[in-house]
Formats: C-alpha cells, structure tokens, sequence
C-alpha cells in the first residue's frame, strides 16, 4: 500500500499488522509479569502491615520480647464496664478480677494467642537440624553415587524417575508415611518389647524392637528429610557434574582412587552449591505442615523439649553419672513431640473461632517464619557468594 | 644395568605394545598395534585427527578403563616388561610410574604449591620437607621455579595459560614417573609458550621417558626422537623421525606429510 514509488522511504513497514502483533505479544507478556509482581509485593506487605506491629515496639527494645521468649499460652481477656480490654495470663485472671471488684463485666478466653511463639521456633529449629542432617547425609550420598559411580544406563535412569517422583509426592502422603515407618514401626533398643511391636529381635543385653519412635522430633525430622531429599539430590549431583570432567581424569591421571579423587578434586568444589541448596532445603522444611502433623507436632506444649523432670541425683552422685544424665536430657530433646511454626500458624487459623486477638497471634507468626526463612535464604546467596570466590575455575 | 658393566647391553624398551586391538564397545579404534618407546626418547604420535592417537596413547596408562566398554580386544601392552593388564597390576601405582598431561591445561583451582604436591599427598607423602622438596624439583625442571618461587601459595588459574600447562607437567612429573604421556599439550596455547614447552621436552627427556601426541608435524621434527604415524586406527609407519620425514617408506606416509591427503 505504502510501497508506491512515491514513497522514498525503502525501509517503510507493511500494514499488514504485524507491528500490531508485536506490541500486543509484549505488552501481555509485560501484564503478566507486572500481576505476578504485584501480588509477590501483596503478600509481603500485607504480613507486614499486620504482622510487623505484633512484633516490633515504638519504645525500647524495639522488640516485644515476650513474643519471643515465651511459650505460647491461653489468653484471658477482661473487660470492665467502660469497655476497657485487660489482656493477661491465666495466672493473672483472677487479680485482675479481684481488682476490678464491681466494675467487672466479663472474661473471654483464646487459647494459644497468648504468651510467645518460643516453643514453635525451638520446635521448628530442632526439626530441621534432624531432617536437614538426615536429607544431606543421604542426599549427598546418593548424588555422590549417582553421578560419580553409578554405571550409566536402565538402572540408573530408574533412580533418577524416581528421585523425580519422590518429588511429585504430596507431602500428606509423607506425613503418613512417616506415621506407619518412623511413629510406629522404626527399631529401637528396649528392655522389654511394647505390645504393638512388629518384630522384636532379642539381642541379649537388650532388644531391638520394631516399635517406632512415638511422635518426635526424631519421627518428624526423618520424615521431612524424605520431603526434601529430593531438592538436595537433584541440585547436589548437579553440582557434582558442574565441576569439570579434567578435574577427576588429572586426579585419576595421577594415580588417584575413586574415593580420592572425589575427596579431594570433585567434592570440594561442589560443597558451595550444595550447602546453598541445602539452605533453600531447610526453608522447605521449614515450612511443611503435613508431614509433621502426624509425625512430631503438637498443638499445645507447656514445656521446652528440654525441660523435662528427671530425677534429681543424690548429692553424692558421680561425675559420671552427671555426665550421663547431661547426655540422656540431650538426646531426650529428639525424642519429645514439639510445637512447631507452620503447625502453630494452622492451628492458629484454623482450630479456634477467630477473634482480632487470635488473629495477631496469627499474624505475628507468620511475620516471624517468614523473616526467618528471609534469613535464610539471605544467607544461602551470601554464602554461595564467597565460597565461590573461592573455589572458582 | 647388567651384571657385566663391560657388556654394552640396550636396555629394553619401557613402553611395549603389542599386537594391540582396541575397542569403544563394538567399534574397534585401533588394529594390531605395534609400538616400542626407548627410555630417555621421545616419542612423537601423529596423524589426522581421529585416527585414535589419544586413544593409543591412554591405552599406555589405561585411562581408558574410564570409558565404559572401552577395552584391548587382543594383544597387550607392557611397561617396564609387565603386562599392564594383568590381574595383579595396581592401577594407581601404574599411573603414578606413567605420568599424563593433558591437552588442555586443567590446574586444580588451588594453590600452586598444592597443585604440585597433589599426586605425592594421595599416595601419602605427608612429610612437609620431602614436599618441598618435589615442589623445587618438579618446578625447576618445568622451568617455573624462578617465576613463581615467590607465591607458590597463589592461585594457580591466576597463571598464564602457558604456565598453567607447564604447571600440570610439574604436577606429572612430581611423583617421578618413568613415562611422561602428553596429549597435544600445546595446541591450545600461543607460539611463545608452545615454543618454551618444546624447549622444555629435550630436558625432560634427560630424566624421564616422553610419548607425545601431536598434531604439528613440525613439532614432531623439532622435539622427537622417533615419531609414529597413524592413520585410521592402524600404525602405518613407525621410524626415527628423521628417517621418517625424510625418506617414508610408505606411501600413505609421503602422501600425508605432503599434505596431499584424500
Ligand atoms: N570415549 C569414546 N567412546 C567412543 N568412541 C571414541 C571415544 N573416544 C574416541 N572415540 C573414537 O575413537 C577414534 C579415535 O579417537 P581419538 O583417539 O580421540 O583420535 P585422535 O586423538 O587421533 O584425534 C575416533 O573415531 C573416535 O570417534
Ligand atoms: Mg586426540
């Protein structure tokens, strides 16, 4: 149409709508992004908004501490007959009534909204050193198989399809997993075998009885493990193969065994991305509830794993025995049941009748899970960062 | 050598291969090979590409047990008169007697220091004088200790390409192999550094035995004792490299180092 000889423009475009298409296909592109962004940007703000001013204080420490070092408790709330609102304890109920004499005009009880949220960071810590140690542990062990050496053909193809799958799986599919395999079947040395044991094998001095582990961090940790083994195989062995191929044949060139090569020319290359993805690994973990509803979680616990009676030692007890009890409150940590974040923050929305105080509890949880996880994904590029300063070819 | 000092006796040569076919799964690479390397020569390989040279010359430390299915279908190779393959051949004592260079310089990305004592700390040399030791030693005869004596703890990817492969020759010849394999350990770099690695050939061929793959007839002239052409798997003419590139017996040989090749 343009092209008539008249036109001295040769480089004219065509009419055909091309241009049209053009402008079109980017800006929906371009729309696109902008919503995911804008939500992304929702999210965060939104928790922020109400979940900053649960935590943060406009006066010294800046901190509501109490929201971090308390285990989380029922909230009483009283109200007097100008419609003041007291928030206190169950300890302090009574003397606040006692107090208020005649002006009393009524109690409202929310349970697990009051007090902090100690108990489900300590609880969600513990279960990720479990389930990360275990994760990397096996993790790393597999991808050092796999890729280093696993023979390449069927079989090996057959294990990455299902490290694949293991990734589809819904994660309530591992928490009752975890529930018939860690919960109420793993081994353990007792004296005496429970009545629901499976199978006991009798050793002697003592027995191996398959009567799993109860609801502990042990059982949930194990089971988180599952859920993130496959992010840490996958990007372990992708590191792995991400350090040159020369590296190994030089090593092996040298007179290097397998095992040496791996040791000391493939392994510490690859230790930098494998720690960062195993740090995006405890943010998963961190954050799963299923698996850890059956498995480890509670709704409610007045005591630290750690705090538990034993029984006092008399006053001339060994050091040994010191020692001994020091270690047996130590390991007993793994084997209580927690609280833990994701499971609080549930319960939180979802077992009790909503109420504004409920809802700052709420808030203030997820406010802090989600600073933590912040953290440390933070961290896992900080890290990547100066490992592979170091370690770079 | 001989328990006779006055009887002149040629000792025999360290590398022998022997009616040697070899195989990547079900097809062969190399037909009926034949090769004897003298100690104290070097010993050029050369040929088009993909006539199985690399291949020759990994059959010599048996890096090809890497390749899955790669294997000698007949005949055999010895080194030092033992047959490589027998069942009681440790195979990191073999390479620790072969040393290997690779074509393209791949210096661990660790120190310099490091990088040289590699091979002596796997088979556990700990003492710290006797690595040293090796370090000043292997340096010196890749001619870099007056470069770098200064910063042995500096990164060695921070060299120059040259250096970094007369780096890897440092690390091969630091456990004091008997045969130093190189494959094409110039063709990567510029004519400065290739020239000084060339220079550096006639050293070591004092101390140690060199095989090396080479793709530049030239510098199979300037730095071989005896050269071996290749061609489609099979060994076509085997000679000392004056002889060879200046009276070839065979035609595919004349024909070849012509440039006229079909
Ligand atoms: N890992 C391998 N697997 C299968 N075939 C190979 C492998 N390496 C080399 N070959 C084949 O063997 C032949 C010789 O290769 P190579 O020894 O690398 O030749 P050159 O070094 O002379 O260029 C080529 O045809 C090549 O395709
Ligand atoms: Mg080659």
């Amino acid at each position: 149409m343009n092209s008539t000889p008249t036109n001295d423009n040769p480089f004219a475009g065509d009419s055909s709508g091309i241009q049209q298409r053009e402008t079109a296909a980017r800006w929906g592109l371009r729309v696109g992004s902008y919503i995911v962004v804008l939500i992304t940007v929702a999210i965060m703000l939104h928790i922020f908004v109400k979940g900053a001013p649960v935590v943060f204080r406009s006066q010294w420490p800046f901190v509501n501490t109490q929201f971090l070092t308390e285990l989380p408790a029922t909230l009483h709330v009283i109200e007097d007959q100008q419609g003041n609102h007291i928030e206190t304890d169950v300890n302090g109920a009574d003397a606040v009534k006692k107090k208020l004499g005649d002006h009393f005009r009524a109690e409202k009880t929310i349970s697990y909204s009051g007090g902090g949220i100690l108990g489900p960071i300590v609880g969600t810590a513990l279960l990720v050193i479990v389930s990360v140690g275990v994760a990397l542990f096996l993790g790393v062990a597999c991808a050092i198989y796999l890729s280093e050496y696993a023979k390449h053909g069927k079989f090996l193809e057959m294990v990455r399809l299902a490290i694949l799958n293991l990734a589809g799986v819904p994660s309530v599919v591992f928490g009752l997993f975890g529930l018939g395999a860690f919960v109420l079947t793993a081994p353990r040395f007792v004296g005496v075998p429970a009545e629901r044991s499976v199978f006991a094998i009798p050793l002697g001095f003592t027995t191996i009885s398959f009567e799993g582990w109860d609801t502990c961090v042990l059982s949930g940790g194990f089971t988180l493990a599952f859920v993130i083994l496959p992010v840490i195989i996958t990007a372990s062995e992708q590191c792995l193969q991400a350090v040159p191929q020369g590296f190994r044949e030089t090593s092996m060139a040298l007179g290097a065994t397998r095992w040496q090569t791996i040791r000391y020319s493939v392994l510490p290359f690859a230790t930098p991305g494998i720690l960062t993805s195993s740090i995006l690994g405890i943010a998963r973990a961190a954050g799963e509830t299923a698996p850890i509803m059956f498995t480890a979680a509670l709704a409610f616990k007045d005591k630290l794993p750690w705090q538990k009676d034993l029984p006092p030692l008399p006053a001339d007890a060994s050091i040994f025995a010191h020692w001994e009890q020091s270690v047996s409150r130590f390991l007993g940590i793994f084997t209580e049941s927690v609280q833990a974040l994701p499971y609080h923050i549930y319960t939180l929305a979802a077992k009790i009748p909503q109420n504004e105080y409920a809802e700052r509890a709420q808030y203030g949880s997820v406010f802090v899970f989600l600073v933590l996880v912040a953290s440390l994904a933070a961290s896992s590029v900080l890290l990547r960062k100066r490992l592979r300063a170091k370690y770079r070819w | 050598m001989s328990a006779d000092p006055t009887v002149k006796t040629t000792p025999p040569p360290v590398v022998q291969v022997r009616d040697m076919d070899f195989c990547y799964g079900t097809s062969k690479a190399l037909f009926d090979i034949n090769l004897q390397v003298e100690y104290h020569r070097v010993t050029a390989l050369i040929g088009p590409s993909g006539c199985g040279k690399s291949t020759l010359l990994r059959c010599i430390n048996r890096m090809n047990d890497r390749v899955p299915s790669a294997r000698v279908t007949k005949g055999e190779v010895l080194v030092k008169g033992k047959n490589i393959h027998d069942a009681d051949v440790d195979l990191t004592q073999l390479r620790k007697q072969v040393g290997m260079v690779f074509q393209k310089s791949n210096p661990f990305p660790k120190s310099i220091y490091e990088n040289v004592a590699y091979g002596l700390r796997i088979h556990g040399e700990k003492n710290k004088n006797a690595l040293d030791e090796a370090v000043e030693r292997s340096l010196t005869h890749a001619a870099l200790w007056e470069e770098l004596k200064d910063r042995l703890q500096a990164n060695a990817l921070a060299l120059s390409g040259g250096q970094q492969q007369r780096l890897c020759i440092a690390r091969a010849i630091a456990t004091v192999p008997d045969v130093l394999l190189m494959d094409e350990p110039c063709s990567a770099l510029d004519p400065i550094s290739t020239l000084k690695i060339e220079e550096l050939m006639h050293q070591l061929a004092k101390e140690f035995t060199v095989v090396i793959v080479t793709h530049n007839m030239q510098q199979a002239v300037r730095v071989s004792d005896y050269t071996a052409f290749l061609h489609l798997g099979k060994l076509v003419e085997f000679a000392p490299t004056e002889e060879l590139f200046t009276n070839p017996r065979e035609k595919l040989t004349e024909a070849y180092l012509r440039g006229t090749f079909s």
